[in-house]
């Protein structure tokens, strides 16, 4: 595939794309691209040469045509919120901004499905489904900014993906529009539906660069009836790993085990004020919901075994207010460790649960060995490790330093039976590592793949498939 | 393993140092990660779903301007510091403890500087700057009578500039409150909340100081956005804000609080909804008090919106009607739909907003500052203790 190359926008495209969406929604000033060259992931920067601002799936396709026809690299975005650099527009071109498509649809009890349009937010379409007594699943510590359609193109996870799985497991049917401007609908409203190749499936995580999502089906369950939550302080992080194996080993399958080591329990308490106990190694936040009955057992289980297992403390939330804010305090690791220095590089290595431990020593050893101050946290529950390494750029080659050693996280995590991105995707931030992950062959049906979908290449490029 | 292809170096941005302007203080603004967090908490991203108009855009286009990439003259920059509300709103949400509201004065007082400010900002600057002016509109409009020189062994009532010729009573109802306990020094100027938030941060100190120097000892104050910049340059323990004073008082003496009596309407207990002062909550961290003393006249209802900006925000009433009236729309919708018989406020600013915006619609809602509510409760009770 050739690459494209970035060329500016000349002035008969910008016209045709005013003509498409309207004066107010096509911004190329400097000012304008700048807030749009960035997302959620540090160190990455790319300058596009118009942001336009779709209302409608007919203005999606209209401006994918052009862009085909044009050449004009388009790099979708809902809220910018990924943290792999998969939104930043490195070859230019236009960032289609998917924000004011931001409907709740439908929810319906009766199916179990709600639909939304591509930039409703996680949370819009959870509380949605809360108000009929149903609940979607998927919680990605974004939830409250990130968009619906965003979630899928990354697939991303969660902090309960041990019990209920991560975005992929709910998403039923999507509209789509292909970078030549068809717009085709994928699955639909139906659980069982084999007619042809699963194209949901291979949407969800395509990270932009095979089609843009227009329009999502998802499927809902009904709310538990009750929820809670517990904490188990432990002196390494380590024990907490081993107890989180122990869990699992002893036959519980709880919607939530998640852990923090001691410098994400300090900025996580600077930042909410919980009381958590500032001088534990680790912490492990686990939760369950079900039944009352069903819960209030699987707690007393999780609880006795991180005991056995040496905690140094164990607690249970008193309600589900208590409950919600360890949650949330959870969701908030990754910002609240900005607290500590002005870069947070954080990385998202998966390995199988029972090699948690092991992995989280490796860490440990791989931090020492590239001087860097690593603070990690993550979803315990599914092996996935967010090691997040703080440093002040001024700091000599630090920058060098920490992108070594999460050079040596990945092939650890390999080593291990892992992956080296288990919910944040590839992006542009962990391409270099790819090909150590996927091998020859299947990178060469990845670009075949990308080929059939978008031949003239415009989509996201650079990105998956390039 | 591979190591970083081309296109990845050619996204990466240098993180060094790029001869900084030294408009904004680097710590604060390194502070930023771009998560995110903060765009469902921002009335005017609420209004667009454009990320110019969002806290994380704003700081991008901050560094931009700090690293030279954009000037001040930028369409995009001029626009957005002047879109900002400057409600703050996005920093109790944001988990890096980013002060926007630090970020965002420093930015107006280079992008405002002098003559770049807009013409109706500099005007309220200079008219707030004339002490005997704004006495004299004090006195005209029968604020509460100023006793004179400060009481060392008196909390010390600060009148507002506008508070006072706007609406008179609040300061009135704050005597009756407290009697005996506060005096109203004389010779009070602005405290220059509205120089800080306006693109002149030093006017806003000098002012505060000023007025701190009239005012020895604890000052009280009745409206949110005052009292946090005041505490901002007096110190925290010096100023203390209407609600906190109250609930602080009555709560370490309940004997020696007034018998309140409740606050009726059509024949019922009133049903009484709140609007916060933005910097009261998001810069200080008030927001139980004054839910707490309604709740003890009246029958309180939250509403969804109540901690969120109504759109007045200083000057911007004045500034940006069109778009005030937008963000206000939300909260008098919501005050309709809640069917209220008044409607808390614990700021001028807001006061004012929510009157007008209320008269608009010929809502039977009417607004009353927190103090009013309290001395009708008075009133309706069996008065101060013996």
């Amino acid at each position: 595939m050739t690459p494209v190359t970035r060329t500016g926008l000349d002035p008969v495209a910008l016209d045709t794309l005013r003509g498409i969406v309207g004066e107010r929604y096509v911004l190329t000033s400097d000012g304008d691209v700048e807030v749009y060259s960035r997302d959620a992931t540090p160190l990455f920067r790319g300058r596009p040469d118009a942001v336009v601002l779709p209302a409608s799936t007919a203005e999606v396709s209209a401006v994918l045509t052009l862009a085909t026809r044009l050449g004009i690299p388009v790099t979708p975005r809902g809220a910018g919120s990924n943290l792999a650099a998969a939104t930043i527009p490195e070859h230019g071109g236009i960032v289609l901004v998917l924000t004011r498509m931001n409907k709740v649809l439908e929810v319906s009890g009766a199916e179990l499905l709600a639909v939304v349009q591509a930039g409703a937010t996680t949370a819009a379409l959870s509380d949605a489904a809360a108000a009929q007594g149903l609940l979607y699943a998927p919680d990605p510590g974004s939830r409250t900014v990130s968009t619906v359609a965003g979630n899928v193109a990354m697939c991303a996870g969660g902090l309960r993906g041990l019990k209920y799985g991560v975005t992929r497991n709910y998403v039923l049917g999507l509209e789509v529009v292909l970078p030549t401007g068809e717009v085709i609908r994928t699955g639909g409203r139906l659980w069982k539906d084999v007619a042809g190749y699963d194209l949901t499936r291979l949407l969800t995580g395509s990270e932009g660069t095979l089609a843009v999502i227009t329009e999502v089906t998802v499927g809902l369950l009904p709310l538990p009836a009750a929820s809670g939550t517990g904490v188990a302080y432990f002196d390494h992080l380590a024990d907490a790993g081993r107890a989180v194996a122990q869990i699992i080993a002893d036959g519980v399958l709880p919607a939530t085990l998640e852990f923090l080591d001691n410098r994400c329990i300090n900025a996580v308490e600077d930042f909410a004020g919980l009381g958590l106990d500032r001088a534990a190694g680790a912490l492990l936040l686990f939760g369950d919901d079900g039944a009352a009955d069903v819960v209030a057992r699987s707690l007393e289980r999780m609880g006795t075994t991180c005991a056995a297992i040496g905690a140094r403390g164990v607690t249970t939330a008193r309600d589900v207010a208590e409950s919600e804010a360890l949650l949330t305090a959870r969701r908030c690791s990754l910002p609240a460790l900005a607290r500590l220095a002005p870069v947070t590089m954080l990385e998202d290595a998966t390995v199988p649960r029972p090699r948690l431990a092991e992995m989280v020593d490796r860490i440990d050893a791989i931090a020492a060995r590239h001087d860097v101050v690593c603070a990690t946290f993550g979803h315990a529950g599914d092996g996935n490790l967010h090691p997040t390494i703080v440093f002040d750029p001024a700091d000599g080659d630090v920058r060098e330093r920490a992108e070594a050693a999460f050079a040596d996280v990945f092939a650890a995590a390999m080593e291990l039976g892992g992956t080296i991105t288990g919910e944040h995707g590839v992006g542009a931030a962990k391409r270099p590592y790819l090909r150590a992950r996927l091998g020859d062959d299947q990178l060469a049906l990845l670009r075949r793949l990308k080929t059939a979908f978008d031949p003239a290449g415009i989509l996201n490029p650079g990105k998956l498939g390039s | 393993m591979s190591g970083p292809d081309d296109a990845r170096d050619e996204a990466r941005e240098d993180a060094g140092p790029v001869a900084p302007r030294g408009i904004f203080d680097p710590d604060l603004l390194s502070a930023c990660i771009s998560c995110g967090f903060c765009l469902p908490a921002c009335p005017t991203y609420s209004l667009t779903q454009d990320e110019r108009s969002s806290p994380r855009g704003r700081i991008s286009l901050m560094r931009a301007l700090e690293e030279g990439r954009l000037d001040e003259d930028d369409p995009t920059l001029v626009e957005q510091a002047s879109f900002c509300l400057g409600c703050r709103a996005c920093e109790p949400v944001c988990p890096a403890g980013v002060q926007y509201g630090a970020l965002f004065e420093q930015w107006r007082d280079h992008q405002w500087r002098g003559r770049r400010a807009p013409v109706r900002a500099r005007a309220l600057r200079a008219a707030t700057t004339v002490t005997p002016a704004i006495t004299a509109a004090g006195v005209l409009r029968g604020a509460a009578r100023r006793t004179g020189p400060a009481d060392v062994d008196k909390v010390h009532l600060m009148l507002g500039c506008a508070e006072r010729a706007l609406f008179p009573g609040v300061s009135r109802a704050v005597v009756e409150l407290l009697p005996g306990a506060v005096d109203v020094p004389s010779g009070q100027g602005c405290c220059g909340a509205l120089h800080g938030h306006n693109g002149d941060s030093a006017e806003g100190v000098r002012l505060a100081t000023a007025l701190g120097d009239r005012m020895p000892g604890t000052v009280l104050v009745t409206a949110g956005g005052c009292a946090t910049h005041l505490a901002h340059v007096l110190g925290r323990d010096r100023v203390r804000e209407l609600s906190e004073v109250h609930v602080e008082r009555w709560d370490a003496a309940p004997d020696a609080a007034p018998a309140l009596g409740e606050v009726r309407a059509g024949g019922r207990r009133a049903r009484v909804g709140l609007q916060d002062s933005c910097h009261l909550r998001n810069g200080r961290g008030v927001v139980r008090q004054p839910r707490d003393l309604v709740a003890r006249v009246a029958d309180y209802v939250e509403l969804p919106s109540a901690g969120r900006c109504c759109g007045s925000a200083g000057t911007y009433a004045m500034l940006r009607p069109e778009d005030s009236r937008a963000v206000l729309d939300v909260h008098l919708d919501e005050i309709e739909a809640a069917d209220l018989d008044h409607l808390v406020v614990v700021n001028v600013v807001c006061q004012r907003q929510l009157v007008e915006g209320l008269r608009r619609r010929r809502s039977r809602t009417t607004v009353l500052h927190l103090a009013e509510l309290l001395a009708v409760a008075l009133r309706a009770g069996c008065g101060p203790p013996a």
